[in-house]
């Protein structure tokens, strides 16, 4: 036993860590379907107490029950970002790349553009469609021909042609920037969960969105322009007036409890804190007390100081005060003229993970929009070197901007892109002349932040779909059931094979193989990579290939055994001498796997690497465990048949 | 139980007849590649494709009919999955200028059903979408939203609240939709899938998907050579060529002529073409392990001999794992659905091919290296 006891512990450890990265996999599976029986529950009642509601009240009704049903348990969230992810393809959701349009873009950088530059910009356009040169380098060479100097449209007269192109380059690179984050910060207000945007090259955006149900909107959120507006932030004291008479009528209705679906949410809420803090049963009942009284100011909380009334609420908590917002007993509390906003980006994070926001409340009235701000650079102070925003804007915002910023000194103005804070300065003095500066920046990364906010007002980045890939959710689920299906035939079909061809080492081939795929998920579900169609694909036929290295061992034995070997010395000079072919051919089939991850994109690349880790896994499987079975039994001297 | 025990073929005796049955399978794929040419998806092609589920059973006949003279040309049509399933393809990025207007008079024709002699005008139209004006905001936003219940893909110009703008987004998939929603009312539809490629991107991916090819081979022929000796890795290298390219051929040759098989190449197609050649070289490395220990123990034995000698010791396990995986392949061919049909074919093929090439064209080469050159090949 005592030589074996290393690699017994090698392998229990190997599926134990398995066992441990799939176990999310597995409760989040059971939340999920606890969810929808929930729902379904909920459904029913609600069709049950008013049959005439129409489909998209239904729907609203049910998305809420199942948002404060997923918030209700943080662990719900936490399985959810631990799971074996499934792809586009298996989930259903959509996929789009969108590329900038540098002509579009330099038709508005031009400075007077005339009748000769728009015909050359038009056969550059046409002329890169099939060229690797962008269309810069092709409209600057095109100038050059006729004899034009770049400086005629673009920058000013003291700069030479280089200059002007590596300009304009790093003009449509930062128009991607602002692409991305327009996208971003409205991906995260529409609420898809797990969104991907990446950039690829220097021109073009991915963006991935799993489980959208209503893809034609989720395409518009991706195309027009953002919205950049100076609002006014109302100043604490009114603030803090209007939140507590929000607090009291919020009391009030929950205390009165008619209304269903508002008892479910102050149910879930109590249920998670008595989990969370059973043992300090005290403080609890204070806590619990002080949530009835005032639900308000649980969820939004306030600076005990009291220097400010932007209120710190939890990522989970803005649509519960969203919603608490929208009743109509709580919207008579507050001005029309007013509304709550959030912070753009969260403030801190909290003990636990979560992440946090301001909330301010501002006027619904903009002071001005985007369309006014000419240019936005972040830099340093040169004095102070503290991270600076300077924002130019044109004569007509000038005057405005003059007038608004002297008529509100000392107030903050909330600078908002697509209804979201991303910075709230004060007033110091009246601007006069459209140069402002923007102060109070953490680090140079959150001014440069603010600078592509204050641009995408100024000059929105073109953006074209280039190529675009919807999975319904039904094809999806028919996707997910085939393959499902083929790998476990498959699985049946390899295994009763090889039971009845090498009888004992057969099953104990078939056994392991059982552990082989357990270890490609795991590692899958590990590395946070993603399971597509063609990555189960590539498990099913990992399923047949696996064998390969046994089927190796298993002859090479046969062959030993023949020569009139003993069953140990047999098994040793069995798996010894196939070692060389087994690592031979994977290492191959390995390389082949690597330039598919590198070439591929979406699906292909999972079936990539679900083939690398199915030859990993295989190894480790055949050379390891299946080895340690074979030397226990021979030493035990049991006689294993093998056909 | 056991098969192709102590088994005595004289392999290496027959490869001139198999040279001679390679090259013809070879040839007729290439004539068909040249003369029937290769079918390729959207994936390379470019061009939109959507797939629709309809409630109740479909006529595929009905429907190519229905699309044939919407002005958009070639339009593909095909049952996808059910009964109930329709693959919708054509070849064009946007809707063609000719039936540009008739798009635009759709749209006007449905804002005047749902606010008669309301005045507006069309400030843009590019290829993509048409820019609408109306005289308020409210208008705008009634016209968004009843619009896009429709089926038309209706936005905001901006987010400002005196936007006066709707864009309406005129692709071929909406016209497509569009039309169908128009002539098959009695049968209401959900989108499933819809695909657009720009064909710029299928250029960069149908030339990205080549270079994956090549590399692969050039990888494969640098490791061998490390590990075998230099003519083993050319063997093995043109053995992979010939797998690939006979593939390709019967791609060529099948296409169309086997009822719900659709050999278009797409990506997963190519993923399939380099599974094929990782699962050949496998084949052929492990024939070529067995050279390498055999030449190491019988120095002066033949080299044909000694490969014979090879094969015949490693046929049993070369079936056995061929086996085992058309096995779980041929699985995957039945029960993957229809978006892995095609890809889980070229393996079943590949795993047929690679196997044979292994014997006739890998080792094979071998030995008439060996014999042009007059050269001992050996391993110390």
């Amino acid at each position: 036993m005592k030589e074996y006891r290393f690699r017994i512990i090698i392998i229990l450890a190997a599926i134990a860590l398995s066992i441990y990265l799939l176990y999310p996999t597995f409760l989040d599976y059971q939340n999920n379907k606890h969810i929808q029986s929930v729902v379904e529950q909920k459904k029913q009642e609600i069709l049950k107490q008013n049959p005439k509601i129409s489909k998209s009240e239904l729907e609203e009704l049910l998305t809420i029950v199942e948002d404060s049903v997923k918030q209700s348990d943080p662990s719900y969230i936490e399985n959810r970002l631990k799971r074996l992810k499934l792809g586009l393809d298996l989930q259903g959701g959509m996929r789009v790349v969108l590329e900038v349009n540098t002509a579009k873009l330099l038709e508005k950088l031009a400075n007077n553009p005339d009748q000769v530059f728009n015909s050359l910009l038009a056969e550059a356009q046409k002329e890169a469609e099939t060229s690797d040169e962008s269309v810069v380098e092709i409209l600057a060479r095109k100038l050059q021909q006729k004899g034009i100097r770049l400086s005629r449209y673009f920058g000013n007269i003291r700069m030479d042609d280089a200059e002007i192109i590596d300009q304009l380059k790093k003009d449509s690179e930062d128009a991607v920037t602002r692409a991305m984050e327009i996208i971003r910060n409205r991906v995260d207000q529409y609420g898809v969960s797990e969104p991907s945007i990446q950039r690829q090259g220097s021109r073009r955006i991915i963006v991935e969105l799993p489980g959208i149900a209503k893809e034609e909107e989720a395409k518009q959120l991706l195309q027009g322009t953002a919205l950049l507006e100076f609002r006014l932030v109302k100043d604490p004291e009114f603030t803090y007036q209007i939140m507590e008479r929000i607090d009291k009528a919020l009391a009030k209705v929950l205390a009165a409890g008619n209304d269903s679906l508002l008892a479910e949410l102050s149910d879930t809420t109590k249920k998670s804190d008595t989990t969370a803090a059973a043992d300090t049963t005290q403080k609890q009942l204070t806590e619990e007390e002080f949530k009835q009284q005032h639900p308000f100011f649980s969820v939004a909380l306030l600076d005990p100081q009291g220097r400010s009334a932007d209120a710190f609420v939890k990522e989970d908590d803005r649509n519960k005060i969203l919603r608490w917002l929208s009743l109509p007993e709580i919207k008579k509390e507050i001005p029309d003229n007013v509304e709550f906003v959030f912070s753009a980006k969260p403030i801190s994070t909290t003990q636990d993970g979560k992440k946090v926001y301001f909330m301010y409340l501002v006027n619904k009235q903009p002071e001005l929009t985007g369309g006014v701000v000419t240019n936005a650079v972040a830099t340093l102070d040169p004095n102070t070197s503290a991270p600076i925003v300077n924002m130019e804007m044109n004569s007509e915002g000038a005057v405005e901007w003059a007038r608004i910023t002297g008529a509100n000194i000392g107030k903050r103005i909330a600078i908002m892109l697509d209804g979201k804070v991303f910075s709230a300065p004060v007033v110091r003095g009246k601007i006069p002349g459209g140069r402002s500066q923007i102060e109070g920046m953490e680090n140079l990364d959150e001014a440069k932040l603010l600078e592509i906010v204050l641009k995408a007002g100024a000059l929105p980045a073109p953006v074209d779909v280039i190529e675009e890939r919807v999975v319904g959710p039904s094809l999806g689920e028919d996707s997910v059931q085939g393959g499902l299906n083929s790998a476990l035939f498959g699985y049946l079909a390899v295994a009763i094979f090889m039971i009845i061809y090498y009888r004992q080492s057969g099953s104990i081939a078939a056994g392991v193989l059982i552990l082989t795929i357990l270890f490609i998920l795991s590692v899958l579900a590990g590395f946070k990579a993603t399971l597509t169609l063609p990555g189960i694909a590539g498990i099913v036929l990992t399923i047949g290939m696996a064998v390969d290295a046994n089927v190796l061992i298993f002859e090479r034995i046969r062959e030993e055994l023949a020569t009139g070997k003993t069953l140990k010395a047999s098994i040793d000079s069995g798996f010894s001498k196939a070692l060389s072919a087994i690592i031979d051919s994977n290492i191959t089939t390995f390389f082949t796997g690597i330039i598919l991850y590198q070439f591929g994109t979406g699906p292909v690349q999972g079936f990539a690497l679900t083939l690398m880790i199915g030859i990993a896994s295989t190894l480790f499987s055949a050379l390891v465990i299946s080895r340690l079975i074979f030397d226990y039994l021979a030493s035990k001297g049991a006689k294993i048949s093998i056909g | 139980m056991r098969i192709f025990h102590n088994l005595n073929v004289n392999w290496m005796g027959m490869r001139k007849t198999f040279y001679i049955l390679s090259i013809a399978l070879f040839l007729v794929g290439m004539l068909n590649v040249a003369f029937r040419g290769l079918v390729f998806g959207i994936d390379f092609k470019g061009g939109s494709e959507i797939v629709l589920q309809f409630e109740k059973p479909v006529e595929v006949a009905k429907i190519r009919n229905d699309l044939a003279n919407i002005g958009l040309g070639a339009v593909e049509v095909r049952t996808f999955g059910a009964e109930t399933g329709i693959l919708v393809r054509t070849e064009l990025q946007e809707i063609p200028k000719e039936i540009y207007p008739k798009v635009v008079d759709r749209i006007r024709e449905n804002i005047n059903k749902i606010l008669p002699e309301v005045p507006y005008k069309i400030v843009d139209s590019t290829m993509n979408s048409v820019t609408i004006e109306f005289d308020n905001p409210d208008t705008t936003n009634l016209m968004i939203a009843e619009l896009f219940a429709q089926g038309f893909q209706t936005g905001k110009i901006s987010e400002e609240l005196d936007n006066k703008q709707m864009i309406v987004r005129v692709g071929i998939a909406d016209w497509i939709k569009e039309v169908l929603r128009e002539k098959v009312k009695d049968n209401p539809f959900q989108v499933v899938k819809e695909d657009r490629v720009g064909p710029k991107i299928g250029e960069e991916l149908k030339r990205d998907a080549v270079l994956a090819v090549l590399l692969s081979l050039v990888v494969i022929l640098i490791y061998l050579g490390f590990r075998f000796k230099f003519v083993f890795a050319v063997g093995a290298v043109i053995a992979l060529f010939h797998d690939v390219l006979i593939t390709v051929g019967l791609y060529a040759l099948l296409y169309g002529l086997i009822p719900g098989l659709n050999l278009e190449i797409d990506l997963p197609v190519v993923a399939a073409f380099l599974t094929l050649v990782g699962y050949s070289i496998n084949d052929t490395v492990i024939v070529f392990d067995r050279i390498r220990e055999n030449m190491k123990i019988h120095k002066t034995m033949p080299l044909e001999e000694l490969i014979n000698r090879s094969i015949n010791q490693t046929m049993s396990r070369t079936i056995i794992t061929g086996l085992t995986t058309l096995l779980a392949v041929f699985v995957l061919f039945l029960l993957g659905g229809d978006v892995l049909r095609a890809f889980s074919f070229t393996l079943l093929f590949g795993i047929i091919i690679g196997t044979y090439s292994s014997i006739f064209v890998a080792s094979a080469l071998v030995v008439d290296y060996a014999q042009r050159t007059k050269k001992k090949v050996q391993f110390s």
